[in-house]
């Protein structure tokens, strides 16, 4: 399907096109699909005729498979870290891009992260094996601490 | 995109995004995968006359979000139908088709009413609408219509 180079997940290979463009999350793709929809709604009776079969086929299956069920939490855990933790007293400011930064992953591993909720660092190896490559070499110590950070989010929810 | 003159006029920008919409949402091309929705406009260029015809044709710049599925990818996925050679399965709007020499040893065809595939231990069970989870081993855009994968079963979560 690519040029010259073999695409392979495995170890990162996607192409700089989507290395470089931004990776949604399944919660994050029902929630823009979920506005499209409210907007259908209010130009047409029956918005579910004007869609195309790949749009509901996805719709149905990013909503299946949203592991962060408040919308507010996704939005605001991913845009505006400082905002929805000034309430909470104790130091965790914990959110994704400071995920992203903080183990060096790139948007595509953390969505396959947060997507699939691996509980340990052997699964999170097995769904995403780019963890221990691409010169990062993330010891499992590593990878369990970054689970607990991803997890520690959804506690807020 | 090309827009005939009767949509000139003050809806053009109308006309065009929503020509647009219709145009590509829902598409596949084996560069960007599925175009699911577009998102936004960037920027809409100078309409060029196209030769011997009144089409205008204008270059659209425009952010959507798209589903590609890469080899050695880790997602989720439902199964659809199940066979004697292997399982099909849904992620959304790609189809993926799990051979039975994919599976791991120990997993056996079961026909019936519901065929199902069951681990020699009866623990675990795929049959229809069981969520899996699938690494992707090939990509092929057949037709450019739907985007086939075979793929490898990691571990399967039965669906209660």
């Amino acid at each position: 399907m690519s040029g010259e180079e073999e695409e392979n997940a495995v170890e990162l290979k996607i192409g700089d096109e989507f290395l470089k463009a931004k990776c949604l999350m399944n919660c994050e793709v029902s929630l823009i699909f979920e506005h499209k929809y409210e907007h259908l709604q209010q130009v047409s009776e029956d918005p579910m005729n004007q869609v195309s079969q790949v749009f509901e086929k996805s719709l149905q299956y990013v909503k299946r498979f949203s592991r962060y069920k408040n919308p507010d939490v996704v939005q605001q855990v991913r845009e505006y870290p400082l905002s929805f933790f000034s309430f909470v007293r104790v130091y965790m400011p914990y959110d994704f891009d400071r995920i992203l930064s903080r183990h060096q992953l790139t948007e595509f591993e953390l969505c396959v992260l947060c997507n699939l909720c691996p509980k340990t660092a052997e699964e999170a190896v097995a769904m995403v094996p780019s963890l221990k490559t691409k010169g990062r070499a993330h010891s499992d110590e590593v990878i369990e601490k970054m689970l607990n950070d991803l997890s520690l989010v959804k506690r807020f929810e | 995109m090309q827009l005939h003159p009767r949509f000139f006029g003050q809806n053009l920008r109308e006309n065009l995004v929503s020509k647009l919409i219709k145009d590509v949402e829902g598409t596949i091309s084996g560069r960007h995968g599925f175009v699911l929705v577009v998102t936004g406009i960037e920027s809409i260029g100078k309409g060029l006359i196209r030769d011997g015809t009144s089409f205008v044709t204008f270059p659209v710049k425009y952010r959507c979000v798209v589903f590609r599925p890469f080899k050695g990818e880790v997602l989720e996925a439902v199964v659809t139908t199940v066979m004697q050679h292997g399982f099909f399965a849904e992620a959304g709007p790609l189809q993926l088709f799990v051979s039975n020499h994919e599976m791991s040893d120990g997993m056996e065809y079961q026909a019936g009413e519901m065929p199902n595939y069951t681990s020699s231990d009866a623990s675990v069970r795929i049959q229809k609408e069981s969520e899996v989870l699938l690494k992707i081993t090939t990509v092929s855009v057949v037709a450019t219509e739907i985007v086939r994968t075979i793929s490898i079963t990691l571990f399967t979560m039965q669906l209660k």
